[in-house]
């Protein structure tokens, strides 16, 4: 496809169009960037792959990542760090989106799924269904409910609904205590004293994951990320302002509940499978807005840099020198932390927040 | 007035009527107390009644209760000397910085502490019980520091920014000490519970090795609690009323360090009794710094224990530990407060 030149030709700038029904927009750094952001994530994933004691050689691992390869190769690819790598890809993905279209409704980069109490209920959820119904009921299901439960305890708390963001980060730290202590009493109950076992409920971790769960990340991403597309237009620009967005048809209302069902949808899905994975739906939002240097919700972008994030968040974590035991949650929790302090110093410096 | 603090409920009754209400509920909050440290001693995986508790007390029982019930006894101490310093560390700080949701674990102080005893552990060789608090206070102290630096980043802190600093600090904190502890599964073994915040498996060596730093921390609270009157006013009124507001922030800074290193050092990182118990402290003490300070040394433990207990009977025989009993039953306390905030904030 040649969309500039076809732009160019047949309509104003920046829209490619098909025929005479569609016209996407499209901006020549966000294009750019998408494009950088995905070329890094190979890297990182090729990396995840081949890095390491059971790494596969470069020069085997076309054939490998084919099915053509056979015994530890084999081995690593279908059971060890393929799944692994697909999951991270995914639920990167899923948590980069849920994290953009919650910063995009409450107008606030802090109303993010994993600071304000979501990403902890949906954990603490995914924990009693996990380990107290084992098989009866989908972790999925006990992720969701755990997150809804969650988001209308902060709702409710604020008495102001999601508008005030003071009122909203507050009761989202009360909530996420009550459901991380809720966590650790499930875990205590049933796991005793395993430490690995607790750590990983907590924290989130992509060790052991199996096809099952890149299929379930895979099936929330394939329902939720084309209505996500359909809706982003939308979300811009709500980000204008309800009476400006209401003027321009975008139904501030309506946009803003389906935004916030897509993202517990997503954060949801995301933790049935690799636990409360902190700061990434904070981050890759942040980040992608500040890579395009635009306003906006960034939905396409905030995804794929998500998926860079925590693929390379989990490849420190598989080849770190201090322990490679140790779960991702707790690196994303260590370098998301720092920028946050960053991100809050240097608004507050400028009035901003 | 125009403090920023909540006035008690009618406040505009005779003093004498005050202070007969307030007398009347340090009398009910030092029964619950006297109950808590009760249910502290006769509850656990076996359960005692109370006449062996009592002639334990009297020293008339078999030598199987007796041992039962005095093994109980450290516990209950250092669930007293913590939930006093957790207590008055929280008042002290929600008056320094007038925020009402100041809290030594929301803010991070507990976590800087228990990563200086992580770190001193781990990587100094450091062992026994008694010299980790030497290491829990810079720990508190730099955790301090840097919720000052962050929190007043661009002039002015807010409610919010102090809470959001503090989760940050507190977050990073966390990934490390879980990291530290992770990686070095033997040297931490016994610290396991500690970690999370309980009160059960330690002796009386640890509460005689952090009793100094907890008195000193709370005497020179009781001093500081006139000036906090003066600062609830505001900076420019207590400086007219001749409290110098750097100098008594300091001196705060000093005895929260103080007091939540040692409880810190003592039981681990417990939040949400700082935040809990000083909103009900205040509103049965009043205004008044220098009663919600003694009120708050009086209900703080009763919580702790209470919350120590229920962790004990609810997954008996294993155990719960307090931290994510008070986390669970304290959170609430920090979502009414939400509601109570006034403005944008």
């Amino acid at each position: 496809m040649t969309p500039l030149e076809r732009t160019a030709a047949s309509g104003p700038r920046g829209v490619v169009t098909l025929g005479s029904r569609v016209a996407l927009p499209v901006h020549g750094r966000q294009l750019l960037v998408g494009a950088v952001v995905v070329l890094l994530t190979a890297v990182a994933s090729v990396a995840t792959l081949s890095l390491g004691e059971l790494g596969i050689a470069l020069a085997d691992l076309p054939s490998a990542v084919t099915g053509g390869a056979d015994g530890a190769d084999a081995f690593v690819v279908e059971r060890l760090r393929g799944p692994r790598l697909v999951v991270a890809l995914g639920t990167g993905a899923a948590l980069g989106l849920s994290g953009a279209l919650f910063q995009s409704v409450t107008r606030n980069p802090l109303g993010s799924p994993d600071v304000i109490g979501l990403a902890s209920g949906a954990g603490a959820g995914a924990a009693v269904v996990a380990l107290m119904m084992p098989g009866e009921v989908p972790v999925s299901l006990g992720a969701l409910v755990g997150a809804v439960a969650a988001m209308v305890l902060v709702y409710v708390s604020t008495g102001s609904g999601f508008r005030n963001p003071g009122r909203l980060v507050v009761a989202g730290i009360g909530v996420a205590a009550m459901a991380t202590a809720f966590t650790q009493y499930v875990v205590y109950a049933v796991e005793r004293d395993k430490a690995t076992a607790l750590t990983a409920y907590v924290n989130g971790s992509l060790a052991a994951r199996s096809w099952d769960d890149a299929a379930t990340i895979g099936v929330v991403l394939l329902v939720v990320v084309p209505l996500a597309l359909l809706l982003g237009r939308r979300v811009e620009i709500g980000e204008m302002g309800d009476e400006l967005a209401g003027v321009l048809g975008a139904e501030p209302q309506r946009t803003r509940v389906s935004a916030v069902v897509l993202s517990i949808v997503l954060s949801a899905g995301a933790v049935a499978v690799a636990g409360p994975i902190a700061f990434i739906s904070l981050t890759a939002p942040q980040i992608a807005r500040r890579l395009t240097r635009g306003t906006g919700a960034h939905l396409a972008l905030a995804t794929l840099t998500g998926a860079l994030l925590l693929v390379l968040a989990d490849l420190v974590a598989q080849q770190s020198p201090i322990d490679d035991g140790l779960p991702v949650g707790i690196y994303t929790m260590a370098i998301g932390g720092v920028y946050l302090g960053w991100l809050l110093t240097r608004e507050w410096r400028r009035g901003s927040l | 007035m125009t403090t920023s603090i909540d006035t008690a409920p009618g406040g505009a009754r005779t003093a004498r009527t005050g202070t007969a209400r307030r007398v009347f509920s340090l009398i009910c909050a030092l029964a619950l107390l006297v109950l808590a440290v009760l249910a502290s001693v006769m509850f656990g995986s076996k359960p005692t009644p109370f006449g062996d508790v009592w002639d334990v007390l009297r020293g008339d029982a078999d030598t199987y209760v007796t041992t039962v019930v005095e093994s109980r006894y450290p516990r209950t101490a250092l669930g007293v000397l913590a939930g006093v310093t957790l207590a008055v560390a929280g008042t002290l700080m929600q008056g320094m910085t007038r925020n009402p949701l100041a809290d030594p674990g929301l803010l991070g102080i507990n976590a800087g502490a228990s990563a200086g005893v992580v770190t001193a552990t781990a990587y100094l060789g450091v062992s026994g019980q008694a010299a980790t608090v030497w290491w829990a206070l810079p720990g508190a102290l730099l955790a301090g520091l840097v919720l000052h630096a962050v929190g007043s980043a661009g002039g002015g802190g807010s409610v919010v920014r102090l809470v959001l600093a503090g989760a940050v600090v507190s977050a990073v904190l966390a990934a490390y000490i879980q990291a530290v502890t992770l990686s070095k599964p033997r040297v931490f073994d016994s610290y396991r519970y500690w970690v999370v915040g309980a009160l059960g498996g330690r002796d009386w060596d640890v509460l005689w090795s952090v009793l100094p730093f907890a008195a000193v921390g709370f005497v020179l609270a009781l001093l500081l609690a006139p000036a906090l009157n003066a600062l609830a006013l505001g900076d420019e009124s207590a400086s007219s009323l001749g409290a110098n507001p750097a100098l008594v922030r300091t001196a705060g800074l000093v005895s929260a360090t103080l007091l939540c290193a040692a409880a810190t050092a003592a039981v681990g990182p417990i939040a949400f009794v700082g935040l809990a118990v000083p909103h009900v402290a205040r509103t049965l003490a009043g205004v008044d710094f220098r009663a919600q300070v003694v009120f708050s040394a009086v209900l703080g433990p009763s919580l702790l224990l209470l919350a120590d207990v229920v962790g004990r009977v609810l997954l008996r025989p294993q155990e719960l530990m307090v931290g994510v009993v008070t986390a669970f039953v304290g959170a609430p306390a920090l979502l009414y407060a939400v509601r109570r905030m006034r403005g944008a904030a």
